[in-house]
């Protein structure tokens, strides 16, 4: 295994020399233990990893809940024209009026989707919107002397959701999912009341289920006075065909990098945003930005503000990104929902004999399967031979409720020819589990073999240590 | 030494001398897989019956170790924070996990006898 | 644009295995709609590339002398070609290591080179940014002390304190003002947001005193290259904004935040870690590891609700720390120290008062004799940006390698004009 660390050649000189600083030696650093490597090693260094890992430019990825769709070129290089990548954060706005201009217009669509009020495009991520979303519920009860300590979430959230409530400092109650997929309407009213602040919905859910009983659960909720939450990880299979403000909700946050195509990178950057309705607009995070005579300026005189969430605005190239591919978009958007709901329905159809189908109803955007009549731990022998055919496993083990899971996503962008081959590999691997078991089991074989995930967290190794000479 | 108790969330107990030891059981560590590390709970701290007192975590799943009874933490399973898997490979030995002094010893008759576990454990099972 | 290929013999072909006749009746149960959608016609890449370059235009790229948490270094050539490759770009969050060793090395030599820099024993693989960084050590802060209270010595990043200030509320936790057995954390800026490198032991020494934890919280990254480092000091904690390190100023983001800490508060690190292990051959490869740390497993029990980092810029980051090496981080480090100090020569030559009372790196404050919005403006019109206007005529002036002693003349002659 050779690392960055491990070459010692000359400097490549990216910029001139410079004589030392004159500082205090107590504040002065001693040896910088970093090695000079030459720019021709690096490009091999780098270019060899890259070849070490899947993407969606290499391989179908089907990982549920995660919209691993297609990244469109064109937004990055729109992201890196120097009037978006070489903007210093510190402009005056009367300077940055295109960077304005771009975060407002992104907002003015984002509204129009969902059908919110007002939009926040400060958060850097999902989790960020969450926990922005559910700092405004405890500061808005707070302000009507209303004490509510809990948040409804049904059991097959994601682990975000409770994670989020308990950092706010609220408990989680936890309701669990009927039989067609549901969150139990049942168990929902014997649950609500006066002290749930928030009911933390994610439409469709991750079971990839439209939540049939949304319309009564709004009811309920709202005579309770509770405030209704859609975690909006989903939404790729509603774009244009139902707006969340109108199933009920007072507040949703979006994913940039699922919904609107930005690149996942490895696992970020990615944008958050979240929507409101009108009576929690003044909540949102400071600055916000307003158009005033055809100009845009800052507004940070906002009582009500919940605060500042990110080191300037948010993450603006990634707003640039999705602001371009939903623009390219335009009022056609639907046929993206339409054809992910009908990529997912078709290769389901291609699967459900092949396997346990926990919920068997038309599914949304992604489906979930389950391996259990295989045995225990196919799952995840499936999931490393996925790999040695040339793709991506799914997500595996999640929805926690359904036992040996495999939750699985194509998105839109993939053709009837991805998706054939993809419902084949599987039932070969099936046929394999029965035929030559061993196979599948010691799988990965194109690739380094399985690795030790307990070694890793007994024995920790976190970081390359220099040989002290 | 005493016959061991045991509780619904899967410790076991034992009584010996007014110190009871406490673990997780054998179905416990099965069902967690490998474990990889542990949060104790300060020597000196005291417990209500079933408040949480320490933290198991597993590659899989982290797990809450809640505390069988009332009393106060005299002592922990100090190996367990290098060989985590002590706990899976002896369970009921090697792998104890605190010691604790009851401030109320007869909350120990309430608890399951080892058949009654079985019982349970055995309904868990599909 | 359509980023869709299927054709209409395929749409037909899928809905008839479905059991669908229409696209509208296979979504007709995902209601309501209320109202109509208003929103453009779709546009071709043609004329997206030509709408979106007109909105930059309405931005002016300038040659910056402001930080203030954002500093424009120069970024080596090397980097976007490799961070543009589509197996890092277009691949997520390494759960199938099998599928994803190239991702997980970089992290694991990112990781490495925090630490390094830092002079800590662990860090994470990346925050969403500076100010949430500072913000999540708080929070580490306090459930490993079991304190609520966060002390902010004076001169952190006035966004960070307000970040800091709504993660704090979030998350009844307090700012206090004393240093004292409530006192989860103390955080101290480096250098702070005047410019000033204080040594911060003797209030090292009195958060230890008190059982709580020490954050240093670096302002610029490539500060780390020449002022004696945290761990070395004696900090618990240190975080701050990676964007110094090849990260495109981009108005603000995306960046990077990091986090490293001393080796007993390893498990308490948020988000995600990645370690090395061995596969089934023996061979080395890497893995993320203290999963159960983490909210998917460990749900309301967390102390982080973290999903995702920032690898991509991770990965920005260790190329350009890779390509600079030893000697480049240092001249880079040196000319903007060396810059900046010429600069607020010639400005103090010229009627301007250094506030700074301590040495400065690439940032310092001067009080300005005459009015600082007019030698903003007046110095935007040759597309300098003077530097941050804090009010009372001071301004708060960055310089790095990148400001020449050109740029630094046309600076003075414009403000003496």
């Amino acid at each position: 295994m050779k690392l960055i660390f491990n070459y010692n050649q000359s400097n490549t000189n990216h910029t001139p020399q410079e004589n030392d600083v004159d500082l205090p030696e107590e504040l002065k650093r001693g040896s910088l233990p970093l090695n000079d490597v030459n720019e021709i090693q690096i490009i091999r260094h780098y270019t060899e990893l890259s070849r070490k890992n899947y993407g969606i430019d290499t391989n179908f990825y089907p990982l549920g809940s995660c919209t691993m769709k297609y990244n469109p070129r064109v937004n990055e290089d729109i992201a890196k024209l120097p009037g978006f990548s070489n903007i210093h954060p510190h402009t005056p706005a009367n300077h940055a009026q295109g960077a304005l201009e771009v975060i407002w217009e992104l907002e003015e669509i984002l509204k129009e989707i969902t059908g919110m009020d007002a939009f926040s495009l400060q958060p850097a991520a999902g989790s960020q919107s969450e926990l922005l979303g559910v700092m405004i519920a405890k500061k808005y009860f707070a302000e009507k002397n209303e004490t509510r300590t809990k948040i409804i979430i049904p059991d097959s959230a994601h682990g975000t959701n409770p994670a989020t409530a308990a950092m706010c400092k609220f408990q989680t109650v936890t309701i669990p999912t009927d039989k067609r997929g549901n969150m139990d309407i049942d168990e929902f009213k014997k649950a609500i009341g006066k002290d749930i602040a928030v009911v933390m919905i994610t439409n469709p859910n991750t079971l990839g289920l439209y939540e049939e009983n949304l319309s009564e659960i709004k009811n309920i909720a709202k005579e309770n006075g509770a405030l209704m939450y859609c975690d909006g990880a989903n939404m790729n299979a509603l774009l244009g065909i139902s707006k969340p403000a109108d199933q009920g909700f007072d507040m949703i946050h979006l994913n940039l990098h699922k919904t609107f195509s930005t690149p996942h990178g490895g696992g970020g950057p990615g944008g958050g945003s979240l929507g409101v309705k009108l009576f929690l607009e003044d909540y949102l995070p400071i600055p916000r930005i307003k158009k005033e005579n055809e100009k845009f300026v800052f507004d940070s005189n906002k009582e009500k503000s919940v605060g500042k969430l990110h080191s300037f605005y948010g993450n603006f190239g990634i707003i640039v990104r999705a602001l371009t591919y939903i623009k390219s978009w335009g009022v056609d958007i639907q046929k993206i929902s339409q054809i992910a709901v009908l990529n997912a329905n078709y290769l389901f159809c291609l699967l459900k004999d092949d396997f346990d189908v926990p919920y068997d109803r038309r599914c949304a955007h992604e489906f979930v399967i389950s391996a259990k009549n295989f045995g225990e731990k196919s799952t995840i022998n499936i999931a490393k031979r996925i790999i040695d055919y040339g793709f991506h496993a799914p997500t595996i083990y999640f929805p926690l409720i359904v036992k040996e899971a495999l939750m699985i996503e194509p998105t839109e962008t993939e053709s009837k020819e991805t998706l054939d081959e993809y419902a084949k590999v599987l039932k070969t691997i099936i046929k394999e589990l029965q035929e030559e078991p061993e196979l599948v089991k010691n799988a990965p074989h194109t690739t380094p073999g399985r690795l030790d995930e307990v070694k890793a967290a007994r024995k920790l190794n976190l970081r390359w240590i220099p040989n002290e000479s | 030494m005493t016959e061991k108790k045991f509780t619904k969330e899967h410790e076991w107990l034992e009584n010996r001398d007014q110190i009871v030891i406490v673990g997780i059981t054998e179905f416990a560590q099965d069902q967690l897989g490998d474990i990889v590390s542990i949060e104790f709970p300060q020597v000196a701290s005291s417990f209500k019956q079933n408040d949480v007192m320490a933290i198991i975590d597993s590659v899989k799943a982290s797990s809450d170790i809640y505390c069988p009874i009332d009393g106060e933490i005299i002592g922990i399973n100090e190996k367990l924070l290098e060989q985590p898997e002590l706990i899976n490979q002896s369970p009921y030995d090697e792998g104890w996990i605190v010691k604790i002094k009851p401030s109320s010893p007869d909350q120990l008759n309430s608890l399951l006898s080892k058949e009654q576990y079985d019982n349970l454990v055995g309904q868990n099972k599909e | 644009m359509n980023f869709i290929p299927h054709t209409k013999d395929d749409i037909s072909k899928m809905l008839s295995v479905v059991g669908c006749s229409t696209l509208d009746e296979l979504v007709s149960e995902f209601k309501p709609r209320l109202s109509e959608l208003k929103l453009d016609e779709p546009k071709s890449e043609m004329d997206i590339v030509s709408y979106m370059t007109a909105l930059s235009e309405k931005n002016s790229p300038m040659k910056y002398f402001a930080g203030g948490g954002s500093y424009d270094h120069y970024i080596p050539s090397i980097i976007s070609h490799l961070v543009s490759r589509g197996e890092f770009l277009t691949s997520y969050t390494p759960y199938q290591p099998e599928a994803s060793q190239g991702v997980l090395q970089v992290l694991y030599e990112f990781q490495t080179f925090i630490c390094l820099l830092t002079g800590m024993d662990v860090s994470n693989a990346s925050l969403y940014d500076g100010a949430s960084a500072l913000a999540e050590a708080a929070l580490l802060s306090s459930a490993h002390t079991k304190r609520k209270g966060v002390f902010v010595e004076d001169g952190l990043n006035p966004n960070y304190f307000k970040v800091l200030q709504t993660y704090c509320d979030g998350t009844e936790l307090y700012i206090t003002n004393s240093i004292d057995q409530n006192t989860a954390c103390v955080i101290s800026q480096t250098p702070d947001f005047k410019g000033n490198i204080k040594n911060p032991s003797g209030l090292i020494e009195k958060t230890h005193q008190n059982n709580a934890l020490f954050i240093n919280c670096i302002s610029d990254a490539t500060s780390l290259a020449i002022i004696k480092t945290p761990g070395e000091f004696g900090a618990d904690i240190v975080v701050g904004e990676g964007q110094s390190f090849g990260i495109p100023k981009s108005f603000g983001g995306p960046y990077l935040g990091y986090i490293a800490v001393k080796e007993f508060l390893t498990k308490k690190l948020p988000g995600r870690i990645v370690g090395m292990t061995t596969d089934d051959k023996g061979n080395e490869g890497f893995v993320l590891t203290l999963q159960a740390r983490e909210q998917f497993i460990r749900r309301e029990r967390a102390t982080s609700n973290i999903t995702t980092n920032q690898t991509l810029l991770a990965l920005t980051t260790t190329i350009y720390l890779a390509s600079l090496g030893k000697s480049g981080l240092q001249n880079v480090a040196r000319a903007s120290y060396h810059r900046a100090h010429v600069l607020q020569e010639k400005l103090c030559k010229n009627g301007f008062e250094l506030i700074n009372t301590n040495p400065f790196y690439n940032e310092f404050l001067v009080k300005s004799p005459k009015s600082t919005e007019k030698i903003i403006a007046d110095l935007m019109e040759d597309n300098i940006l003077a530097g941050i206007d804090i009010g009372d005529n001071k301004l708060l002036i960055s310089c790095t390698e990148k400001n020449s002693l050109q740029d630094i003349d046309s600076y003075i002659s414009k403000v003496i004009a």
